[in-house]
C-alpha cells in the first residue's frame, strides 16, 4: 500500500519478517539449549552405566584372581607336594648313610 | 465449555500435586530411587612366616529374596529348592510376608548361583559376600581357628585378632533407574564412606615345619592308639613358635577350619594352652637347674638309689626300675625318682618354689591364643609334707605344654625365659605403618653357667639314658623323657594304665636352633616317653633341621675334606 510516507506495505511486511526471524532464532536457541541439557544428562547417565559395568568387570576379575591364588595356594600345600613326591615320583628321605658332609679346606699360600 | 472445564480440573490437579503434595512425593521418589549400598571391607589375610597364605577371604554369591514382590511363594520355593537343595517349606516360609529382603541361602557354590541367575526373576537376587577359605585345609587348624557366617572370628587367632582382621564397613548412596540398575552420581553431592580393609597378619609359624609336626603326630597317634597329642616347635633364642600341632583323638580326621560344623569343640580346642597336665619326669630338669644354681649338689655327686624307693612323709615313692649308685647326672639321665627326691629335700620347698616360678610355671605365658590357662601350682606355704617330693618328679603340679616348651627354651638359650609368640607382624593395608613383634625376655631363670651344666646332663639323657631313641642322625641333642601317670577321674587316684608320654628337648645340643616338645596322651601298649615320644622327636628334628639347612654337628667322623 503506497502512502505519502512511502510504501508502508513493504515496511510492515519487512518488520513482520524481521520479527518472525527473531522468534525462530529464539525458539531454535531454546530448543538447542534444551537438547544440549538433556543430551548432557543422557550422556552422564550412560557414562555412569558404563563405569558401573566396568567396575563390575573389575570386581569379577579381582574375584577370579583371588580364587586362582587360593587354588594355587592349596595345590602347593606341603602335604600334597609330599604325597606326589612319594607316591608318584617315588622319592624318599635320604638315609643317614647317604649323607656325606663336605668341608672345604683352604690350602696355605705358597 | 466442557473441554474447558476438563482442562481446568486437570490444571487444578497438577497444581495440587506439584505444589501442595510436592514434599511428600519427592521423598517417596527418593526412597524408591535411592539405595544405601553397604560396602564390606576385605578381611585381612593370615600368612605364615614365609608369606604363604593360610587364611584368605573371597567373595562368593549369596541368594536373597524380596517377599513383598513374590506373587506365588510356593511355586518360587519349589523352583529354588531344586537348585539350592534346601527344604522348600523353609524357603516358602521365608518368602511369605511383606519384607523387602530375606536371605535364602548364603555363600553358595558358583554353580548354584549361576542357576539362580538364569531364572531371571525380579523376586530373587544374588549378592556377593565374603567367605573365609583355608587353602591348606587342616594345616594349623586349631591355631588359626575359624570364622562364622558373618565373618566374625569365633576361635583361635581369627577370634584373638578379630578386630585387627575385620576392617570397617563403608557405604555409598546410589540411585536406581527404572530397570533397577545402580548409578552412582558423582560430584560434590556424592554421599560415600570408604570401607577400611582389615589388616593382614604374618605369623611366626612355618608351613613346612607345621606339616612335619602334624604328619609325625598323626603317625604316632595311629601307631600308639593314643587319645591325642600336642607337639610344639620353638626358636629358643627368640620365643617364636615355629609349629604347633594339636590332635584330639588318634585316627579321626584332623580339624579342618573350612568345615567347622563337622567337628566337635574338643577337636578344635588348642590343648597346648587350654589344658594342663602333670608333666612327670620332664619336670625333673627344673629341680636339677634349681639345685645346681643353689649349689646344693654337684653333677658328679653320687647318690645311692639301690633301694629303689624312698619314703617321704606318709608316702613311698619308687623308681620304675631299680638302679644302683648314680651320679646326679645319671640320676637325671636314668630318671631316678629316688635320687631326684633326695636332692629336692636338700634344696627345700622355698628355694625350689622360687625356681619353679622363675621358669614361668603357675602363670600364663601371655601367648596370643584364646583360652590360655595358668596351670596349677600351690603356694609353697600350702605344700604338704610330700608335696616337695611329688612336685620334684612332676606330680601334684599342672602345667600346659606351652609353659613346658617355654621353660625348655630357657634351658636351651642360656637361662633366659622368653615369652612365646605366634604373631610376627600386623600389616596395615592402607599403607600406614603396621606393627612388628619381636623377642620379649621375661626374666632370667638361671645363670649361663648352670645352664651349661644342665645342658650336659640332658645330653647324657640322649647319649646313654632313657632318651636314646631321640637322637637325630647327624646331630647332637639334649632333652628329657617323661612318663606321667594320669589321675583316674572316677577314683581320684593315679591310674595304673593311663599315662602321658613325653619328650622335650633341643637340637643341636651345643648350639640349639629348635626346642621340640612332644606329648602323647594315653598311648596303649608301650607307655614310656623314651619309646613313644622320643622317636617322634627324632623324626621331627631330622626333617626340620634338614629343611632349615642346619649343618650337622655329629656325623661321627663321616666327613670328606676337600682341598680348595
Amino acid at each position: 500500500m503506497t502512502t505519502r510516507a512511502g510504501n508502508i506495505g513493504t515496511f510492515v511486511s519487512e518488520r513482520g519478517r524481521r520479527g518472525s526471524a527473531l522468534r525462530i532464532v529464539v525458539i531454535l536457541s531454546i530448543v538447542t539449549v534444551l537438547m544440549l541439557y538433556v543430551g548432557g544428562k543422557v550422556q552422564f547417565y550412560r557414562l555412569g552405566y558404563k563405569i558401573h559395568t566396568l567396575e563390575q568387570e573389575k570386581k569379577d576379575l579381582e574375584r577370579s584372581n583371588r580364587s586362582l591364588r587360593i587354588e594355587a595356594s592349596s595345590l602347593s600345600s606341603p602335604a600334597r607336594i609330599e604325597d606326589i613326591a612319594v607316591k608318584r615320583l617315588g622319592m624318599v628321605r635320604p638315609a643317614k648313610e647317604n649323607i656325606v658332609m663336605v668341608k672345604r679346606k683352604t690350602l696355605p699360600k705358597r | 465449555m466442557l473441554m474447558g472445564l476438563g482442562f481446568l480440573i486437570v490444571a487444578l490437579r497438577l497444581v495440587h500435586l506439584q505444589v501442595f503434595e510436592r514434599a511428600e512425593l519427592s521423598l517417596r521418589a527418593e526412597r524408591q530411587q535411592e539405595r544405601l549400598i553397604k560396602l564390606e571391607p576385605k578381611r585381612g589375610t593370615i600368612y605364615d612366616r614365609m608369606g604363604r597364605e593360610l587364611a584368605v577371604s573371597l567373595d562368593v554369591d549369596s541368594v536373597y529374596g524380596v517377599p513383598s514382590e513374590v506373587n506365588d511363594p510356593h511355586a518360587t520355593a519349589r523352583r529354588l529348592s531344586g537348585i539350592l537343595h534346601e527344604d522348600p517349606r523353609a524357603i516358602e516360609k521365608r518368602l511369605a510376608g511383606d519384607k523387602n529382603f530375606v536371605w535364602l541361602s548364603r555363600k553358595v557354590e558358583p554353580g548354584k548361583a549361576a542357576k539362580v541367575k538364569e531364572l531371571g526373576s525380579n523376586e530373587i537376587g544374588i549378592r556377593p559376600e565374603a567367605r573365609r577359605f583355608y587353602p591348606k585345609k587342616a594345616l594349623a587348624g586349631p591355631v588359626l581357628g575359624f570364622t562364622g557366617v558373618d565373618n566374625q572370628g569365633l576361635e583361635g587367632l581369627e577370634r584373638a585378632y578379630d578386630k585387627v582382621l575385620r576392617g570397617v564397613n563403608g557405604w555409598v548412596l546410589a540411585e536406581k533407574d527404572a530397570v533397577g540398575r545402580m548409578v552412582f552420581p558423582g560430584g560434590p553431592g556424592l554421599q560415600y564412606k570408604q570401607p577400611k580393609s582389615g589388616n593382614d597378619i604374618m605369623l611366626t609359624i612355618d608351613e613346612v615345619l607345621q606339616h612335619i609336626t602334624e604328619k609325625e603326630l598323626d603317625a604316632t597317634l595311629l601307631s600308639s592308639h593314643a587319645k591325642g597329642g600336642v607337639c610344639i616347635v620353638m626358636n629358643p633364642q627368640t620365643g617364636e613358635i615355629l609349629a604347633l600341632s594339636v590332635r584330639a583323638a588318634g585316627g579321626k580326621q584332623a580339624f579342618n577350619p573350612n568345615e567347622p560344623q563337622r567337628s566337635k569343640p574338643a577337636e578344635w580346642r588348642n590343648r597346648a594352652v587350654t589344658d594342663a597336665f602333670e608333666p612327670g619326669s620332664i619336670f625333673k630338669v627344673v629341680l636339677a637347674s634349681a639345685a645346681l644354681e643353689e649349689k646344693v649338689v654337684h653333677p658328679q655327686e653320687r647318690f645311692d638309689c639301690s633301694a629303689g624307693k624312698i619314703q617321704v612323709a606318709d608316702r613311698v615313692i619308687s623308681d620304675a626300675h631299680k638302679k644302683g649308685v648314680l651320679t646326679f647326672t645319671d640320676v637325671i639321665a636314668e630318671s631316678s625318682n629316688v635320687g631326684t627326691i633326695k636332692v629336692a629335700l636338700r634344696l627345700g620347698r622355698e628355694r625350689y618354689a622360687k625356681y619353679i616360678t622363675a621358669f614361668g610355671f603357675g602363670k600364663k605365658t601371655g601367648v596370643e591364643m584364646p583360652g590360655e590357662i595358668s596351670g596349677q601350682l600351690k603356694d609353697f606355704r600350702l605344700w604338704s609334707g610330700v608335696s616337695i617330693a611329688s612336685i620334684a618328679i612332676g606330680q601334684e603340679i599342672g602345667v600346659t605344654p606351652m609353659q613346658m616348651a617355654a621353660a625348655y627354651c630357657a634351658l636351651a638359650n642360656g637361662g633366659m625365659l622368653m615369652k612365646p609368640y605366634v604373631v610376627a607382624e600386623i600389616v596395615d593395608l592402607e599403607g600406614k605403618e603396621g606393627k612388628k613383634f619381636g623377642p620379649q625376655p621375661v626374666g632370667r631363670a638361671i645363670t649361663e653357667e648352670t645352664c651349661a651344666k644342665v645342658n650336659k646332663m640332658m645330653q647324657r639323657v640322649v647319649e646313654a639314658g632313657t632318651g636314646q631313641k631321640a637322637k637325630p642322625a647327624g646331630y647332637t641333642a639334649a632333652g628329657k623323657t617323661g612318663t606321667a601317670q594320669k589321675i583316674d577321674q572316677r577314683t581320684g587316684l593315679y591310674s595304673k594304665k593311663d599315662y602321658v608320654s613325653s619328650f622335650v628337648g633341643f637340637v643341636p645340643a651345643r648350639t640349639p636352633k629348635l626346642v621340640i616338645l612332644v606329648m602323647i596322651d594315653t598311648p596303649e601298649g608301650d607307655i614310656y616317653g623314651g619309646s613313644v615320644a622320643a622317636p617322634m622327636f627324632r623324626s621331627i628334628a631330622e626333617q626340620s633341621l634338614a629343611y632349615l639347612q642346619v649343618t650337622p654337628d655329629d656325623l661321627g667322623g663321616r666327613m670328606l675334606l676337600v682341598a680348595k
